[in-house]
């Protein structure tokens, strides 16, 4: 399969020195067609040219709001690429990665924050990057050789993961769970997180935080179990429970689980064998241009998850099924 | 355990603890308009918490079923586009519950309690009084009587009451004085759905959390404050409220001292609820009489009012205020007010602020607008053909919620020109996503138990002790009031209040 180019599909090219002209001329040229907007940051997409194709299109489409440049760099083995340049993006195609950084620097708006989108490559790039990013959101296909490099540099840049951002849902609602006093009485009595997945790290990510957060008893056991297909996350079960549908009178569970459509869960919470609380609430938008958007918003470094990957490199991951592959 | 500390983390945002939700005024417009609205629209964004449920409570006879129906039309009409009808949705009607009676019957409080044990999560409770003010004294004292106020040892009760707080200073006491025999003024949450926007929010970050605007927040730079809440629509369906309220009590006495409070205070220490609203308070308080007896200099008084009489407005023709289904036809109630208010503060002396609302105006929006004075020297008068406009920094409350600062800027050519320019930021496009509706802002902070954005009791009083003069004033005067039509901005009064200054509205 040929890689497709990490290139904006329209736009001019230019060479590195003239980028600046050329989004100059290019917003001079708009005019009045360009809507006046606030920028809020610059959003820095770097990976090998087979990751960057599907991140062509949500950088481009993040630019075309507006309010963030996109600089898009794939890594190769150019130290003057050509640059292509097209409204609010700039894409760089082979560029050396020693020169990534440099590139960033360069590119980057001042006075704003930039987010790098890591897509994969080199994990020398990672720490050239993390001087001059104020988030690095992590996207590997298998991150656990990144995040051990990342765990180094978690005081020099805020860090998050795609994986991570994904799973925001599943932890808000885990969170609200232990806002009902029952359950948090019913805390030290929990044995067992079952988790069904298709992707073992995002359910090693859910099981780290859970279990770095909140002090279970000595021989509370993590069971994941592979779900072909579907989303990474299926349904995960928390409690002391026999593990058939009809509640005993010990039984304590807190279940999250996927709805039919995978746009739900399910929530319900059984203590003593009673279900009390039951609902149903959206998993809101899980997409890369969804999720990125949300990276956004957070500035500052984010403890949890910078506790959780420690505890997976510490620990390794629950037995489960194979990594996934990232689309 | 103590707290929840999975919470912790930027990422997660706050959400409250198990609640029950009491509507009184359950089958109401404000409940179908409002409130189920922005209950849905928590519930899709996960804000509320995982034992929640609502009771409505009115007069109509009606079953849980018909209830939750009420919350399906009211997705379909008031909720937006994007609103549907989905497992969302049908989880939260699910837990959506309804009792009729009557306000002063003793025994709808004996089987709202009951009902209240029924159910889990009603470890908090939040009684919403979306009912007409005059029964707000009614269902707070038979809360009260049914031990239904009462702080239990593990959760909380809280109370919102809606506007309008009173018609006059010694109304306002009075419920004040009610309230607090059976809630403690911590409970007690008085909504301005004014302050839940993101903007009159925000002015508390721009004032206080950049360093560059403060230092040339007074009357040294600042010329004077034009706050414009203007609407196109006219009395609708509220003729019944409206004749007995009308844009004083209705606009002013509540939302616009909001805001001008805001724009006016001192900064408070930290941002805490009491700090905040000390601040506001004291700003209040610096107010001067709105009614201008002791100025010989000032023809009439600081405050002008009128009522809209027929004309076109969004290319329809509309009728006058008096021919308005519901209105009596020699009604004397103003759906416009102008007002001139100045404030002795040492910041703010000598600095006016300029407050104008009507119904029936050429355009719908809310905005605040700050006029810087000019350079002390303008030495481009010679060299440009072009004047020197002032600085203007403008807030825009509604619809396009954002900030906009107007500044000259050189012409590009030869010759020296001089042009305002606009930079804008407006919420909608800067953050991208959905800003919330201030409804789910007020819902939420209430049973976050978070008074930050409402009223506290001397706020209301102070705001009704400048506005009663005026409503007497008005009450002594006999015969018509003055008319504008409608579709304009207001009677030619406004703009001789503010011409008297030599100055003149912003045209918007």
């Amino acid at each position: 399969m040929t890689p497709s180019a990490p290139a904006p599909t329209s736009g001019t090219e230019v060479p590195f020195v003239k980028i600046a002209d050329a989004m100059a001329r290019r917003v001079c040229q708009d005019g009045g067609a360009t809507p006046m907007r606030a920028l809020v940051a610059t959003v820095v997409a770097v990976g090998p040219t087979d990751r960057l194709g599907g991140a062509t299109e949500v950088l481009q489409s993040l630019a075309d709001a507006g309010t963030v440049r996109g600089i898009l760099i794939s890594e190769g083995d150019n130290a003057e690429p050509p640059a292509r340049v097209a409204g609010n993006t700039v894409a760089l195609h082979g560029l050396k990665p020693r020169y990534v950084n440099n590139a960033v620097a360069a590119l980057r708006l001042s006075s704003l924050p930039t987010l790098v989108w890591w897509r994969g490559g080199l994990a020398d790039t990672l720490d050239g990057l993390a001087d001059l990013a104020d988030r690095i959101v992590l996207d590997d296909e298998e991150p656990r050789a990144i995040w051990a490099r990342a765990v180094t540099l978690f005081e020099e840049s805020a860090f998050s993961d795609v994986r991570w951002a994904r799973l925001t849902q599943w932890r808000a609602l885990m969170a609200h769970f232990f806002d009902i006093p029952e359950v948090q009485a019913a805390c030290a009595q929990f044995t067992r997180l079952e988790i069904r997945a298709r992707d073992p790290i995002s359910a090693a990510l859910l099981a780290a935080w859970l279990t770095s957060t909140i002090r279970f008893n000595e021989g509370f056991a993590v069971d994941v179990t592979d779900a072909p297909g579907g989303p990474p996350v299926q349904e995960v079960r928390l409690g002391r429970f026999a593990g058939s549908d009809r509640l005993d009178d010990d039984q304590q569970e807190l279940m999250l689980r996927l709805a039919g459509s995978e746009s739900c869960l399910e929530t319900s919470v059984s203590v003593r064998g009673h279900r009390s609380a039951s609902r149903v609430v959206s998993v809101r938008d899980q997409s890369l241009i969804g999720v990125l958007t949300g990276e956004l918003r957070i500035r500052a470094r984010d403890m949890a998850f910078e506790r959780a990957v420690q505890a997976i490199i510490a620990e390794g991951l629950p037995v489960g099924p194979r990594p996934e592959s990232s689309p | 355990m103590t707290g929840n500390p999975l919470h912790d983390g930027l990422r997660l945002e706050p959400t409250p603890g198990p609640t029950t939700l009491v509507i009184f005024g359950a089958s109401g417009d404000l409940t179908r308009r409002k409130l189920l609205p922005a209950l849905y629209r928590l519930s899709h964004r996960s804000r509320l918490p995982a034992q929640f449920a609502v009771i409505g409570v009115a007069r109509s006879a009606m079953e849980d079923e018909a209830f939750r129906a009420q919350f399906r039309e009211s997705l379909r009409e008031f909720a937006g586009p994007d609103a549907e009808w989905d497992e969302v949705a049908k989880s939260l009607a699910s837990q959506m519950y309804y009792l009729s009676g009557e306000t002063s019957d003793p025994g709808l409080y004996q089987r709202l309690a009951t009902r209240l044990k029924e159910i889990q999560g009603a470890e908090g409770v939040l009684f919403y009084l979306a009912i007409p003010p005059t029964i707000y004294a009614t269902v707070i004292e038979q809360l009260g009587a049914a031990n239904l106020a009462t702080q239990p040892e593990r959760g909380w009760r809280r109370v919102i009451i809606e506007k309008p707080f009173g018609t006059d200073l010694a109304s306002a006491r009075e419920l004040n004085q009610i309230a607090h025999r059976h809630f403690s003024e911590d409970q007690v949450y008085r909504i301005d759905h004014y302050l839940g926007k993101e903007t009159v929010q925000n002015l508390l970050v721009f004032r206080f959390g950049n360093g560059m605007f403060e230092p040339v927040w007074n009357r040294r730079y600042i010329d004077h404050v034009q706050i414009t809440a203007s609407e196109t629509v006219g009395v609708e369906h509220r003729a019944a409220y409206y004749e007995g309220a009308g844009a004083l009590r209705d606009m002013v006495q509540n939302h616009l001292m909001q805001v001008l409070s805001l724009v006016a205070m001192e900064p408070p220490i930290a941002f805490t609820a009491e700090s905040v609203r000390d601040r506001k308070l004291d700003a209040l308080l610096a107010v001067q009489p709105l009614v201008d007896v002791g100025d010989s200099t000032r023809t009439g008084w600081g405050v002008v009012r009128a009522q809209y009489g027929a004309g076109w407005v969004n290319g329809a023709e509309v009728p006058a205020y008096c021919a308005e289904p519901g209105v009596n036809p020699a009604s004397t109630a103003e759906t416009f007010v102008a007002a001139r208010v100045l404030l002795d503060s040492w910041r703010w002396a000598g600095v006016p602020f300029y407050l104008r609302t009507g119904k029936r105006l050429p355009k719908r929006t809310t905005e605040i607008a700050i006029q810087f004075r000019r350079p002390p020297l303008e030495i481009f008068r010679r060299a440009s053909q072009t004047s020197v406009v002032p600085d203007l920094l403008i807030v825009n409350v509604q619809p396009d919620e954002g900030i906009s600062l107007r500044f000259d800027a050189k012409l590009p050519g030869t010759r020296m020109q001089i042009a305002p320019v606009m930079m804008n930021f407006r919420y909608g496009t800067t953050f991208g996503g959905e800003v919330p509706e201030a409804y789910e802002t007020l819902l939420l902070d209430a049973m976050l138990g978070d008074p930050t954005l409402f009223a506290r009791h001397d706020f209301v009083e102070t705001s009704w002790a400048l506005m009663t003069p005026v409503l007497e004033a008005w009450r002594s005067q006999p015969g018509p009031i003055p008319t504008y039509e409608a579709g304009e901005w207001g009677p030619a009064q406004a703009d001789e209040l503010i011409a008297q200054d030599r100055r003149r509205w912003r045209t918007l």
